[in-house]
C-alpha cells in the first residue's frame, strides 16, 4: 500500500511496536491528566441521543 | 479529517501511540497516550515530544516543525484507531495553556461536519457543563465518543 492510499484510507492502519510496551503502567501526562481530573470533577456526561 | 497523517506505532493495548514529526527542526519523536480519567469509561488524551535522552515528555513546548496540520491529523487518526477497539470510551481532550485548547477548537470547528459522521462531539462551558459542539463558542474542553460502531480497525 502506498503512503498515499495509506494517509487516505479511514480505518487507521495500526501497527504494533512491542518496544511502546514499556510505557505500560506509566503515566507520561501527571499535569494533563491532573488537569483533566479536576475539570472533569463536577461534570456530568452529556445524555447522548439515540445514535444515527 | 483529509489531511495527510504520519504512521504511528502503538503497543498492545492502544494506550500509547508514537510516530515522529518530519519538518524544518528536524525529526521529533511524539508520543499520544489515552489515560483513564477517575470517571468510568472517560479516557483523557494528551500528546507531547518525547525526549528519548531523557525519556521525559514536554507538551508545553511549541516544536514549530511547520506540520502542525499534519500532526493533528494524526493525533485523531489514533482517537479513530482507539474507539475502534474501544467504542464505548469517552475522550477528553483540553490544552496546555488557552492558546492549546484553541488550537483544538480550531482544527475541531474545522473539521467538525466530518468528525459528527462518526462521533458524539460535545463542548465543556467554563461553568463546566457539556452542550452539544456549537461553532463560535470558547469551549473549554472538548468530550467525544463514537458514534458509529462499525467502524473497525
Amino acid at each position: 500500500m502506498k503512503i498515499e492510499e495509506l494517509n487516505n484510507a479511514k480505518i487507521p492502519i495500526v501497527k504494533i511496536d512491542t518496544e511502546l510496551e514499556r510505557f505500560r503502567g506509566r503515566e507520561l501526562f501527571p499535569k494533563k491528566l491532573a488537569l483533566a481530573k479536576k475539570m472533569l470533577a463536577n461534570a456530568r456526561l452529556p445524555k447522548h441521543p439515540t445514535e444515527e | 479529517m483529509k489531511y495527510p497523517r504520519y504512521e504511528y506505532q502503538t503497543e498492545s493495548e492502544l494506550h500509547f501511540f508514537e510516530f515522529t514529526s518530519v519538518g524544518i527542526r528536524g525529526n521529533v519523536k511524539k508520543i499520544v497516550q489515552y489515560s483513564r480519567v477517575s470517571i468510568d469509561n472517560i479516557y483523557n488524551l494528551a500528546f507531547g515530544d518525547y525526549d528519548e535522552t531523557t525519556d521525559q515528555i514536554n507538551d508545553q513546548i511549541v516544536t514549530n516543525n511547520g506540520d502542525s496540520r499534519k500532526v493533528l491529523a494524526t493525533v485523531v487518526s489514533t482517537v479513530y484507531a482507539f474507539t475502534g477497539r474501544y467504542p464505548d470510551r469517552w475522550i477528553f481532550a483540553t490544552g496546555s495553556s488557552e492558546v492549546r485548547t484553541r488550537l483544538y477548537r480550531m482544527g475541531i470547528t474545522n473539521n467538525l461536519s466530518e468528525l459528527k459522521k462518526d462521533f458524539l462531539v460535545y463542548g465543556m462551558k467554563r461553568n463546566e457543563t457539556f452542550e452539544e459542539y456549537s461553532i463560535g463558542q470558547d469551549y473549554q474542553g472538548f468530550l467525544i465518543r463514537r458514534k458509529n460502531k462499525d467502524i473497525s480497525l
